[in-house]
């Protein structure tokens, strides 16, 4: 079972920037939560103030079950393409302690393979990171978020780089997630796919525009991508997260 | 230090009846190749860090810091052969300064570490001059580019004390090292504590390259951190063949550099030697690269 996320007055400054002010929405195990906005909107930084990245105002609380476990799927990897990092030391570097370079102990050796199998990426073991296509290093993100199983499924805009086909994938491993009744916070940009996938969806730009049952939420101008035109005033975005 | 003069003994009457090359008679000699069995593991395995995480020139500058530390050594009256002292105090603290301002500033990386190599070196450079009507020239010049004929039983304990330190450390935290540099906000999710991965590694790249100093040269330490390491990257498409292979040119380099010109008597000095062998294994394996289908990544 996943956590139960409320995120009460949430508010971010860098200098003299407000980049978030008084955020506030809810998290509930089973759904899926997009969060949406226009580009530097602030729904990253939403992100990495939930995972206690960033120093922030406010109050986030997190009722947890037996699992404490998040899987995060981020943007990129930021490296070096030659670097001679295969998919198993990818793998291995995020499962154990044991340094990559000696090999996959035994005991992950199962989970592994099942996480690969499930992004279908089983038989690209040996293959170099660098050597992957933007939509399967997308899907080997995905992977290593499934290592241990997780609880809560942070996804940080990890559909950018993928087909059709990489896209059924997560899909598909999404409502699996969500049916086992984890819980998963999802920044998008694909207002279709939000409709589609979505149980819930906060629209972030600076601060909460609307928050709410996504069938509520998402007007036809948002559908477009005009976030603060049309958004439903019924919506009592601060009594939300209460 | 018994086991090692019995083991000396013994590779000397080797050498005298011609099993092992003749200069290893010598006890610099022999000193300057434990040191390069030493090192050589150490910075073989240091680099793959050193360029998975594209920290090249902060060792640069660390061994520019190392030209001021000898000369503070100098100047507070530390013995001018082994400033050992002076040389990890000022780079240590040069370094964590370094860190610190990297991290609390949005200057690129690469813009930082050339402002702090360039203080250092002019730095170094002027209190080097400033103090060298004070020592032989001689000692100025092995400080930049090594010599095997100063290294002696300290040395090879600092070394040796330095790079046990070093494995112990780097080992158990390598996944945590090179994840926070792919990607440190998952490293964080994973529980990593991405800076203090980041000042633990400036660390053991500086506590490395400022006991290399004496047989490697402040100028060239960084050298050989980098080219086994991209050597290896040449021909391996897997961590555990590039750390190997890196180990194996650094090792080699090292043996190699120290041993050929003691038995050609070419007149070079011990770093430089050394680092023209690591350019040759990575001339050799660049062409591999380029003309061995097998070493060749695919495009995508």
């Amino acid at each position: 079972m996943g956590p139960k996320i409320s995120v009460l007055n949430l508010g971010l400054s860098l200098g003299n920037s407000t980049i978030l002010s008084n955020i506030n929405m809810l998290a509930k195990p089973g759904e899926v939560h997009c969060i949406v906005g226009p580009n530097g909107g602030g729904k990253t930084s939403t992100l990495r103030c939930i995972l206690g990245q960033m120093p922030h105002t406010g109050d986030i609380q997190f009722e947890w079950g037996e699992n404490k476990c998040i899987g995060y799927v981020p943007q990129f990897l930021d490296f070096d393409k030659t670097l001679p990092v295969t998919v198993n030391n990818f793998m291995t570097m995020v499962c154990q302690n044991t340094p990559a370079f000696l090999g996959l102990r035994k005991k992950y050796r199962e989970a592994v393979a099942a996480a690969l199998d499930i992004v279908k990426l089983n038989g690209k073991e040996k293959t170099m990171i660098g050597n992957l296509s933007g939509g399967e290093r997308q899907r080997l993100l995905f992977a290593q978020a499934l290592i241990p199983e997780p609880s809560l499924v942070v996804l940080d805009e990890p559909m950018t780089s993928l087909d059709e086909a990489g896209i059924t994938i997560f899909e598909d491993l999404i409502q699996d997630l969500t049916a086992r009744g984890k819980t998963l916070l999802w920044v998008n940009h694909d207002m279709a796919q939000v409709k589609r996938v979505s149980t819930r969806v906060t629209v972030i730009d600076t601060e909460v525009i609307a928050s709410g049952p996504t069938n509520e939420i998402l007007t036809e101008p948002m559908m477009h991508g005009n976030f603060r035109a049309g958004s439903p005033p019924s919506i009592k975005v601060s009594g939300e997260a209460a | 230090m018994m086991g090692l003069e019995g083991f000396q003994q013994e590779i000397m009457m080797m050498a005298g009846r011609g099993i092992v090359p003749w200069a290893l008679y010598y006890e610099f000699v022999f000193n300057a190749v434990i040191c390069a069995l030493i090192i050589g593991p150490v910075l073989g395995a240091l680099g793959t860090m050193v360029v998975a995480k594209r920290m090249a020139f902060f060792s640069q500058a660390v061994g520019n810091a190392a030209l001021t530390g000898v000369a503070i050594g100098v100047l507070i009256g530390e013995s001018y052969t082994s400033p050992y002292i002076s040389m990890f105090s000022f780079c240590i603290l040069f370094a964590l300064l370094l860190n610190f301002t990297r991290n609390h500033t949005k200057m690129a990386s690469d813009t930082l570490i050339g402002v702090f190599l360039s203080i250092s070196l002019a730095l170094g450079a002027s209190l080097l001059l400033f103090i060298s009507a004070k020592v032989n020239t001689h000692i100025l010049e092995s400080i930049l580019f090594g010599s095997i004929l100063t290294v002696n039983q300290l040395d090879i304990s600092v070394l040796f004390f330095v790079s046990v330190l070093v494995l112990a450390t780097g080992i158990p935290l390598f996944n945590r090292m090179l994840l926070s540099s792919l990607n440190p906000a998952l490293a964080h999710v994973r529980g990593v504590k991405v800076q203090l991965m980041e000042y633990i590694f400036v660390l053991m790249i500086t506590v490395v390259t400022v006991a290399c100093v004496k047989i490697i040269g402040a100028v060239l330490v960084e050298a050989l951190l980098l080219i086994p390491a991209a050597a290896a990257r040449n021909l391996n498409r897997s961590l555990g063949g590039f750390m190997l292979w890196s180990v194996i040119f650094s090792v080699s380099s090292c043996l190699m550099g120290i041993i050929i010109p003691m038995q050609f008597d070419i007149p070079i000095p011990s770093g430089g030697a050394i680092i023209l062998c690591a350019a040759c294994f990575f001339l050799i394996t660049s062409l591999m690269r380029g003309f061995m289908p097998q070493f060749r990544e695919a495009k995508i």
